[in-house]
């Protein structure tokens, strides 16, 4: 097959996967009685419920990344750069929050400030309704979005480091200390890296639904997700969901305009890995104590809450009992999600790579545009297009839900082929063209065996973004077929506390399981020498 | 009777000339050397022959065929029928020292029975068919030169282009494995195209140098011609 055919036939599965649900959606909305209307943004922008919604909207997102960014930072300089005793596996540890869904970070909480937590039971019960209160609210939405979004800054800022040549540090070292080097050179080299991934927090905050839903704080999102399931309501969903639509284009094409060029940009820098370490001399203990303080506090405490309140086998059978089909389901959806986010992620990360097609900017930004959408007004769309007799072999079957996790996470995969597929010399394909194979021999027994640990490490994310999918599958899931997100979610209305604990730390193991599993066969078969 | 020709080449990289009508014309079994400073456009020309980039205008002309020509690329690579020995060597890290030849072999079709004899004649040739089975970082920098230039042969081209291959090399090995290649050049008899910064490389493996500078040839002559201008 030719390969500019192969590759806009990729490109029409993409758009019709991800792209076509929205622009339906929104051409549905304007769509009253057949003709064109646009009653349902005047109904919507006329209540003051829009106003809240918005103030609470960007207040929200505004604070996560705020705080994000500024504790994110310095963790990532301080795991990336000095001396820090354990700090690879205090970034293990911070990541973790980031693998399971939030609103399972939000009962974990909920377990302990709540009016019947643990710390009513240490405190009083005066001190859990003060609690309590606050975290029904803006603060608490904050405080679990601050801990989920955490590690995309320190991740993303270990990662930028590494771009940074070596050298330039060195030369600034020869006039000043680390403090200075830091401020006057390193910081802003990565700045360009640093203001992605805060827009990137700022836009999955606003996109985030569970949290705010658990925790009763009016957002976009939840108003669309209950206007669409609550009351059936399309245009009023649609309605509500137009503006994080708009919002998230219009942030993204600014994204692109000043800052993409310069990401581009970053790219491993030769000898990045060695560059010199800080040394933190007397402020090593002080350093160590509060990373220890503050990984106790947003990740092991909250962990142990949900362990302390499923302290039973029975328990435990109950949950496998009541929700193990769920598991089983969550499990198999992810593994086959994970693999077709691999092979589209492939070859459109291969489509970026090569630029071949001069709308390969397009593709890139419409990908990651996907992903910052909230996971409700993708799942909104993909019923509004597939919904119809004529395709109910995809929309009453789990093949929605793949739908889903390919519209809304292709852009992990991608990203990740792009970025694996940077640091394979172009003369490895071009060896093999000149050897008379064909594109897709090369692509095949060339590119993609020298590209494995990527397409490793990508079907890996992609596993765990779909296991902790609920957004989406909230909305699409076929009857029986709900997945563990969506059944725990659904079983806290009327399950015990000790219930949904154990619920959640089920949830917490089939994440972080198959990554345990997976590091140690790669460390063993030295795939991550 | 001419092997390749280039017919006033220009190519420009954001609006930057790379190289300016450049012309030239090689004949069968000949071996030319073009010569040049870094970013002088001499790499350009070895992907403009190979088919890497297509010129901006100009022909490139390979057998009387018109391979590229005026921004178009007319015939692949993979269709050129060239073997290339890359900078960087581009060896194919996760395939062993036979399966970097075979690959060629499998994506012309060429009989298993063939390959089992074409393989191990190359290694011979190369002196390397104790390390059929190694993979290409279990070699030394000299071995892995050898497996490169035993690639680029192995499905008998008409045109061998080397890119810079022995920069990277001690003097020693230099010297020696430029007297390899001189050696397989006159039993094979490919015509060769080699590109280097390096004089006394040019003048030892070009019968024929071309001169570059700032991407247009400024001198070409034979190998004694150009010394003779540089003494």
């Amino acid at each position: 097959m030719n390969k500019k055919v192969f590759f806009i036939f990729v490109v029409i599965c993409f758009v019709v996967i991800g792209i076509l649900p929205i622009l339906f959606m929104l051409a549905k909305s304007v769509n009253v009685d057949g003709r064109f209307s646009l009653y349902f943004y005047k109904n919507f922008m006329n209540s003051s419920r829009e106003w809240t919604l918005i103030r609470n909207s960007f207040t929200l997102s505004f604070l996560t990344t705020l705080f994000t960014t500024i504790i994110g930072l310095p963790l990532g300089i301080l795991f990336a750069k000095t001396d820090l005793p354990f700090k690879k596996l205090f970034t293990v540890l911070f990541t973790i929050p980031l693998l399971i869904p939030p609103y399972i970070t939000a009962i974990s909480w909920f377990d302990l400030l709540g009016r019947e937590g643990l710390l009513s039971k240490i405190l009083n019960p005066a001190t859990a309704e003060i609690t309590s209160k606050w975290l029904f609210g803006l603060p608490g939405c904050v405080l679990i979005l601050f801990s989920t979004f955490l590690p995309v800054i320190i991740l993303l800022t270990i990662t930028f480091l590494k771009t940074i040549n070596p050298r330039l540090e060195e030369a600034g070292k020869l006039v000043s200390g680390w403090p200075g080097v830091l401020k006057g050179i390193t910081i802003p080299l990565i700045m360009p890296g640093l203001l992605l991934a805060s827009i990137l927090v700022f836009l999955l905050t606003l996109g985030e639904f569970g949290v705010p839903t658990f925790l009763r704080y009016d957002v976009f999102p939840v108003e669309s997700f209950t206007q669409f399931s609550a009351f059936y309501n399309f245009g009023a969903a649609t309605a509500a969901a137009a503006p994080l639509v708009i919002i998230t284009f219009i942030v993204l094409v600014i994204e692109r305009i000043f800052l993409r060029e310069k990401t581009y940009q970053l790219h491993p820098a030769v000898g990045g890995d060695k560059s010199s370490k800080i040394n933190l001399g007397a402020y090593r203990k002080w350093f160590l104590i509060i990373v220890i303080l503050l990984c106790f506090c947003i990740i092991i405490l909250p962990f142990f809450v949900l362990l302390f309140h499923s302290l039973s086998v029975d328990v435990y059978k109950e949950a496998l009992s009541r929700a193990g089909d769920s598991l089983f389901r969550s499990v198999a959806y992810a593994a086959v999600g994970a693999s077709a986010l691999s092979v589209l992620g492939f070859f459109l990360g291969y489509l970026i790579h090569s630029k071949t097609f001069r709308f390969w900017r397009a593709v890139d930004s419409l990908t990651i545009f996907l992903f910052a959408l909230s996971g409700t007004i993708i799942g909104i769309g993909l019923i509004n297009l597939w919904n119809r007799s004529a395709t109910n072999f995809i929309y009453a079957t789990p093949l929605i839900i793949i739908f889903g996790y390919l519209a809304q996470y292709t852009a992990l995969t991608s990203r990740i082929t792009v970025s694996t597929l940077a640091q394979i010399p172009s003369s490895m394909e071009e060896a093999a063209q000149v050897s008379g194979a064909k594109w897709m021999r090369r692509i095949t027994l060339i590119t993609a065996p020298m590209a494995k640990r990527g397409l490793i490490a990508g079907w890996l994310v992609g596993y765990i973004f779909c296991l902790r999918d609920m957004g989406v599958t909230m909305l699409v899931y076929p009857p029986g077929h709900d997945t563990l997100p969506v059944r725990i979610f659904t079983l806290m209305a009327n399950g015990s506390t000790e219930l949904i604990a154990a619920l959640c730390v089920i949830m917490i193991i089939a994440t972080l399981l198959p990554l345990g599993i997976g590091g140690i066969l790669f460390k063993l078969r030295g795939f991550l020498k | 009777m001419s092997i390749i020709e280039f017919k006033n080449v220009s190519k420009y990289y954001n609006d930057t000339p790379v190289i300016q009508n450049f012309s030239m014309k090689m004949d069968s079994g000949e071996r030319v050397a073009i010569l040049g400073p870094s970013g002088c456009g001499k790499t350009t020309v070895l992907r403009l022959l190979a088919g890497f980039t297509s010129p901006d205008s100009g022909e490139i002309i390979i057998n009387n065929q018109i391979v590229a020509a005026e921004g178009k690329i007319i015939k692949e690579p993979e269709e050129r029928n060239l073997g290339m020995v890359f900078q960087d060597l581009a060896l194919w890290p996760h395939l062993s020292v036979k399966g970097n030849l075979e690959f060629g072999l499998r994506a012309k079709r060429v009989q298993k029975i063939k390959r089992e004899k074409y393989i191990p004649e190359m290694l011979k040739l190369m002196q390397m068919e104790k390390s059929i089975h190694a993979k290409p970082a279990e070699l030394s920098g000299g071995q892995q030169q050898r497996v490169a230039l035993a690639r680029a042969l192995i499905l008998h081209p008409e045109i061998l282009i080397m890119d810079e291959p022995l920069s990277s090399l001690d003097q020693d090995l230099n010297v020696q494995l430029r007297k390899e290649i001189l050696k397989l050049h006159n039993k094979i008899g490919f015509a060769l195209l080699y590109v280097t910064h390096d004089r006394e490389e040019a003048f030892d493996i070009g019968s024929r140098i071309i001169v570059m500078k700032d991407g247009k040839v400024e001198r070409i002559g034979s190998s004694e011609e150009i010394k003779k201008h540089f003494d």
